[in-house]
């Protein structure tokens, strides 16, 4: 039997920490990819992933269902995502090297896809890093959340507090700006002929 | 309702941005699909930003490294029930053999990080480098483990640890020990009932949140101590600068009175020269 979010929340409360492990279980991967893309070093986002469910778990006697757990804890890594970017006082930092491990890299590699293939892809991965790391931290979350965490335009503003309309202009701007960043990458990346 | 350059009777970026996540009122993204077909614009936006999202989409997050610590009756469980790393390896330990009565506990945290032994363990190699499945499989049978400190812990928050947990094995029942005990060898799991495991978890977390407690009131401190610091200093500084600036205006002044007293003088020589009879 599949038992509901809410469903593993009152068990949890009750005294059940198998319920809470399964919450855990259910939700690390989605806070860690939240974490991740927001701060861009895989230790830190770690870190808040762990402190999220830490805190969720002092707090779960006083989550009382007005919303859906998976936006509490949202909310919580985001609050934790937010404090870190603020006490470092610097956007995201993307991490990954400049010199790329082969090895590494084809760890990661499909059976059928050809190297060629696997760098580009890489590069891509990259190029889309770099570009989200300049999106102002509004305009940033608003589009992890959307294009990562398949949130509504309502979840995400009952989310961060602020207007529906706010949503969509910061989606869009947020969007705008990708799209130029990303376009100079394409452009300064293309082989000189 | 305003007009765009477009021709779109609304607001254009919010229409567009619904129509493109197919989120939003019906309503607003039918008028919207029907102005696409009207307005080349609008068309090459909604490409170009369809475009951009399939490139977000080649973006994955790596995934997160899974830790195995207590070896419970549902098998794996999540590193959330174990704390930060130091308190992870305390309960950690408290999984071990008291077949034959108190087992000796050893609590020690020095600059190889915390080690946590029994009296029943072996010390592992210290230069022997696990695997991340070795470790797994080690903390289910609850070697002793030497973990890199996440947090400053004192020695008297070990002392205490030390102390509370000696007082809960003794608590531990001797038929509930023969009931869920295993023989204690390398590499066995053995099974607490799950009371004695909530008790000992609860021991555990009193102590990490003592211990954060300390350390969020130190930081406060030392926080509060560099900002005196550094506003005395530019107190100072200022003080400095202050002094500098009525130096360099006194000596100023001081040159320009010599100025002006040589130019009366040039004019009383020129005024005298031309006095002179010829």
């Amino acid at each position: 039997m599949t038992w509901t979010d809410e469903e593993l929340v009152a068990r949890s409360i009750g005294g059940d920490a198998d319920s809470f492990n399964e919450l855990v279980l259910r939700w690390e991967r989605p806070i860690y990819a939240l974490a991740y893309r927001q701060i861009g070093r895989e230790e830190d986002a770690r870190d808040v992933c762990q402190e999220t469910f830490l805190r969720a778990y002092r707090a779960l006697s006083g989550f009382r269902g007005q919303a859906k757990f998976s936006s509490w804890l949202y909310r919580i890594a985001l609050n934790l995502c937010r404090d870190w970017v603020r006490r470092e006082r610097r956007a995201p930092v993307v991490q990954a090297p400049e010199d790329v491990d082969l090895l590494d890299l084809a760890a990661t590699r499909e059976p059928s896809e050809p190297i060629e293939d696997l760098v580009a892809r890489h590069d891509l991965s990259r190029a889309v890093e770099r570009a989200m790391a300049i999106l102002p931290e509004e305009q940033r979350t608003a589009i992890i959340l959307k294009e990562y965490h398949g949130l509504t335009f309502q979840e995400i503003a009952d989310l961060v507090g602020c207007p529906l309309s706010t949503v969509k202009t910061r989606l869009y701007q947020g969007l705008t700006v990708l799209r130029r960043e990303l376009a100079r990458s394409e452009a300064a990346s293309a082989p000189r002929t | 309702m305003s007009e765009t350059s477009c021709g779109f009777r609304g607001d254009r970026e919010d229409a567009l941005i619904a129509y493109l996540y197919d989120d939003g009122h019906a309503i607003e993204r039918a008028s919207f699909e029907a102005h696409l077909d009207a307005c080349a614009q609008c068309r090459e936006e909604l490409a170009e930003l369809r475009g951009v999202r399939v490139q977000l989409a080649r973006w994955s997050a790596p995934s997160p490294e899974p830790a195995v610590v207590l070896a419970g009756e549902g098998g794996r469980q999540a590193w959330w029930q174990t704390m930060p790393a130091w308190a992870q390896v305390a309960a950690a330990l408290l999984v071990l053999g008291v077949a034959a009565g108190l087992a000796n506990l050893n609590v020690r945290y020095d600059g190889s990080g915390l080690t946590v032994r029994t009296g029943w363990m072996t010390p592992s190699s210290p230069t022997r480098t696990e695997t991340a499945p070795e470790r797994a499989a080690r903390v289910d049978a609850l070697a002793p483990v030497s973990v890199t400190p996440a947090s400053a812990v004192t020695r008297s928050d070990l002392a205490a640890l030390e102390q509370r947990l000696r007082a809960e094995l003794r608590a531990v029942q001797p038929s509930s020990v023969d009931a869920h005990a295993t023989l204690v060898r390398a590499g066995a799991p053995i099974a607490f009932d799950a009371d004695t495991v909530r008790r000992i978890r609860a021991i555990v977390e009193q102590q990490v949140d003592a211990s954060e407690r300390r350390q969020q009131n130190e930081l406060a401190l030392r926080v509060g101590q560099v900002m005196r610091d550094v506003s005395a200093q530019r107190q100072a500084d200022l003080v400095k600068i202050d002094r500098s600036f009525g130096y360099l205006q006194t000596n100023t002044s001081v040159e320009a009175m010599r100025q002006r007293e040589a130019l009366q003088r040039l004019n009383y020589i020129v005024n005298v020269s031309q006095k002179v009879p010829q």
